[in-house]
């Protein structure tokens, strides 16, 4: 099984167990170096694999086997794209909402044995939501700093914010955090003491080939 | 309360990034998770596929694997590590599921799936050659094709896959390096 074809120039048919006959055959190296040695894209240079023609020939093989990954890793990433959308859908059915509820935040109400509460989730998604109906921000992560459950104590808010390349950073944070009162105002109880928003990134323009699966 | 998928509608979510996205859905924003489930849901379905040898568990496993996610990703400290956190879970949730099919059924009888056939490739020899691999792929040990396909899909190192399959790193090495080379013999000996 270990010997050279040269007919064809196939590399060494090496015996899977034997490293003393794999490196007999490929110039003192095994596959695995020439794996390595080709994931460091062959630097240092070692003229010992570089000028003979057994590891070259492994080498190719390697690459081979190499492009044959990836072009089998595209082919089932496509197929998987392509199938229906059932299973996302699926996915969406069985996770709970409640999950990201978080603290409870008390609404005033005129009967002293009601208890009406609206979710710390909820008021985050209120914020999210006015920021989406903005045009050029996109909003990330929201907390509510402070105890949101003794009606009346001041909080803060922090927003994390991604802002549309061109813009004008102040101004259209200002924008989201008067949008943001006005929302919070309609819909809570909460004391907002100040909405601090941090603009953490650029949106970056989609092309096409953007968030495709890299590799 | 079930979530349900919202109407095909261009938004800038689609294409934000997946900080953005992984720290909107850590607060409780379903849409944010559902652009996540979709750009990167393939990727471990094709892993899944992979490590169990054929894919009818593979709804199953990346099923909850995503249920874990979005339990979990409030503990997610960086948005920007949300890919391999995936790969990370729908890893461990593949190879859970072979140690529970283990304890059932001899693993042999269950291995080395069919190809699945394709549409035609633009390059015959490019698909030929990719075919092969994937018979090759489908006929290795199991436990060398988990090791390959940590490495070569979800992209963990040989101390990763060694802390995930509770080995240690010589014997990932060893395994790794036996899979190479079964590779690359048949696919010399396909050519």
């Amino acid at each position: 099984m270990t010997e050279l074809t040269p007919a064809d120039r196939r590399f060494v048919t090496f015996d899977l167990d034997d490293t003393d006959r794999e490196e007999a055959g490929l110039n003192g190296h095994t596959i695995e170096q020439l794996s390595d040695y080709l994931d460091r894209g062959g630097l240092p240079a070692d003229p010992s694999i570089d000028d003979s023609p057994d590891c070259e020939i492994a080498l190719r093989g390697l690459e081979r086997l190499r492009r044959a990954q990836l072009s089998l890793l595209e082919r089932d990433l496509k197929r998987e794209s392509l199938r229906n959308d059932s299973w996302v859908a699926s996915v969406l059915e069985n996770i709970s909402l409640e999950a990201h509820a978080g603290r409870e935040i008390p609404l005033a109400h005129s009967s002293p044995t009601a208890r009406l509460v609206v979710t710390e989730g909820a008021v985050r998604g209120i914020l999210r939501e006015t920021g989406d109906r903005l045009e050029n921000i996109l909003v990330g992560r929201c907390v509510l700093v402070g105890d949101v459950s003794v009606p009346g104590e001041p909080i803060t808010i922090s927003v994390d914010a991604t802002v549309f390349p061109g813009q004008n950073i102040p101004a259209v944070a200002e924008q989201l955090r008067q949008a943001m009162y006005v929302a919070l105002g309609k819909y809570t109880e909460l004391v907002v003491a100040a909405i601090d928003i941090t603009v953490s990134d650029l949106y970056t323009a989609p092309d096409a080939s953007a968030h495709e699966q890299e590799r | 309360m079930p979530g349900t998928v919202r109407e095909q509608v261009a938004s800038p979510l689609d294409t934000a990034a997946d900080r953005m996205l992984a720290d909107r859905a850590a607060d409780g924003d379903l849409r944010a998770f559902e652009v996540l489930v979709r750009r990167y849901g393939p990727l471990m379905r094709v892993y899944a596929t992979r490590v169990l040898g054929s894919n009818d568990e593979t709804d199953d496993v990346v099923q909850e694997s995503f249920i874990t996610a979005w339990q979990q990703l409030g503990r997610l400290e960086d948005g920007n590590a949300v890919k391999s956190w995936l790969m990370r879970i729908v890893s461990r949730k593949s190879i859970d599921r072979l140690r529970v099919r283990r304890q059932h059924v001899n693993i042999d009888d269950t291995d080395a799936p069919a190809p699945e056939r394709t549409a035609p490739h633009a390059l015959a020899e490019v698909e030929s050659q990719t075919e092969a691999l994937a018979r090759v792929l489908a006929a290795l040990p199991e436990d060398q094709r988990r090791c390959w396909t940590l490495r070569e899909i979800a992209e963990y190192s040989y101390g990763d896959i060694a802390a995930e399959l509770n080995l240690p790193t010589s014997t990932v090495r060893g395994l790794l390096a036996r899979a190479r080379k079964t590779l690359l013999r048949e696919m010399e000996e396909w050519r």
